[in-house]
């Protein structure tokens, strides 16, 4: 079989010499170093939470860094997810999503002395703080995965954006609960694990409009 | 990786060392490698749309976009899974445009019929000529775009290297296009 004449003529108009992308796992260490400046900034640039000196440097400083690294991970999962021919199984894919939005409660659990930190009645411009700044420190690193999904070709880019958004929110959380040890439901719910939703969310939207047509 | 390249078939080996070729920048590797793959190709595309012209025009996308994307090939790994994920994806992107084309055929119907349903064959005939005369009233570049698109089927990459201009213009022309269009049924 022959190449036909017009994709001949089409393909060696801009041959060149081409550098390969890295391998997805490489790629995902540029967003490390991003994403531990964000897990740093957020107390840093306002405050930490009272507890801190109780929590010790495993269970603050140390479970943060854990989370921001398994944020990391997911981003580099949605840099292989945007690989032709190395997209991630239905069943890696439940078990990435499930894990990730799973992993922020498991940190509280690990952490809080009590679930009915923080107050008693739900006040909803708590939660808008909260959200407000988790949503904000993962606005970089979204950035920067989201060029770096966008480089590669994602088949699926709404699941490539959700895993790199998932990813990002996660990173974002690990930085914010070194700022605000609520453990009450509902301000953990809506402004927590909700602005990890919510960069889920906007990770999805970001995909399918930066993918190449 | 090393497990990788031992997992690797010779026939892969062999596809391996064209695909680096390739991306040295030497067409004759190209060449090789489409002699090789399109084949295949070929056969699993018939296989999901079962129009042979259909096929080869699909295998054809599915070079140009492996083209583009070609740096998105991982040196050592297989390049079989890799380009019929691409093949996959030009099929998929193919069935979008189709669907999207008929939701533009409807929705010109619907436009047509909304005014004034047709009596007989006869009105049916003008409403067509109405269409083919407010397509006349659109800029040209608009109508170019918005025909190549909507009724043509290409994808805006394509349009775009086609007219020689950016994609974003190819899309902003064809939906300026579209927007004119519908006003002048409105109208």
């Amino acid at each position: 079989m022959t190449t036909p004449e017009r994709l001949r003529s089409i393909v060696a108009r801009d041959l060149k010499p081409t550098r390969p992308l890295r391998a997805p796992s490489v790629r995902a260490l540029i967003i490390g170093p991003l994403a531990m400046a964000t897990v740093i900034a957020v107390p840093v640039a306002s405050f930490f939470r009272s507890d801190m000196a109780q929590l010790g440097v495993w269970r603050g400083w140390g479970l943060s860094f854990v989370e921001a690294l398994a944020g990391v991970v997911v981003v580099g999962l949605a840099l292989r997810e945007s690989v032709p021919g190395r997209a991630l199984t239905p069943r890696s894919l439940a078990l990435c999503f499930a894990g990730g939005l799973a992993l922020p409660f498991v940190i509280l659990a690990m952490t809080t002395t009590s679930f009915s930190i923080g107050p008693a009645q739900f006040d909803w411009r708590d939660s808008v703080v909260c959200f407000r700044t988790s949503f904000a420190a993962a606005i970089p690193t979204m950035l920067l995965a989201t060029l770096l999904v966008a480089r590669a070709l994602p088949l699926r880019p709404g699941v490539a954006g959700a895993l790199y958004g998932l990813g990002c929110g996660l990173v974002a959380d690990a930085g914010l609960r070194l700022y605000c040890e609520f453990s009450v439901p509902s301000h953990f719910l809506s402004a927590h694990a909700g602005a990890v939703v919510a960069a889920l969310g906007v990770g999805a939207v970001a995909g399918v409009f930066t993918q190449r047509t | 990786m090393q497990e990788d390249r031992n997992a690797i078939e010779p026939e892969e080996l062999e596809l391996c060392r064209l695909m680096a070729g390739y991306l040295e920048g030497r067409l004759d590797a190209f060449e090789r490698l489409y002699a090789a793959l399109a084949p295949r190709l070929r056969s699993y595309l018939l296989a999901q749309c079962r129009d042979p012209s259909l096929a080869d025009d699909l295998v054809q996308d599915t070079f140009f976009q492996l083209h583009r994307s070609r740096r998105t090939y991982q040196p050592g790994r297989a390049v079989t899974p890799w380009a019929f994920a691409i093949a996959r994806h030009a099929f998929l992107m193919y069935l979008r445009r189709t669907r999207r084309r008929l939701r533009f055929e409807e929705t010109l119907a619907a436009e047509l019929s909304s005014r004034d349903a047709p009596q007989d064959d006869l009105k049916g005939l003008a409403d067509r000529d109405e269409v083919r005369r407010a397509l006349v009233h659109l800029p040209a570049d608009q109508r170019e775009a918005l025909l190549m698109h909507h009724v043509g089927g290409w994808s805006f990459a394509e349009i775009a290297a086609r007219l020689g201009i950016r994609v974003n213009a190819a899309k902003t022309r064809a939906f300026r296009g579209m927007r004119k269009l519908k006003g002048q049924f409105r109208a």
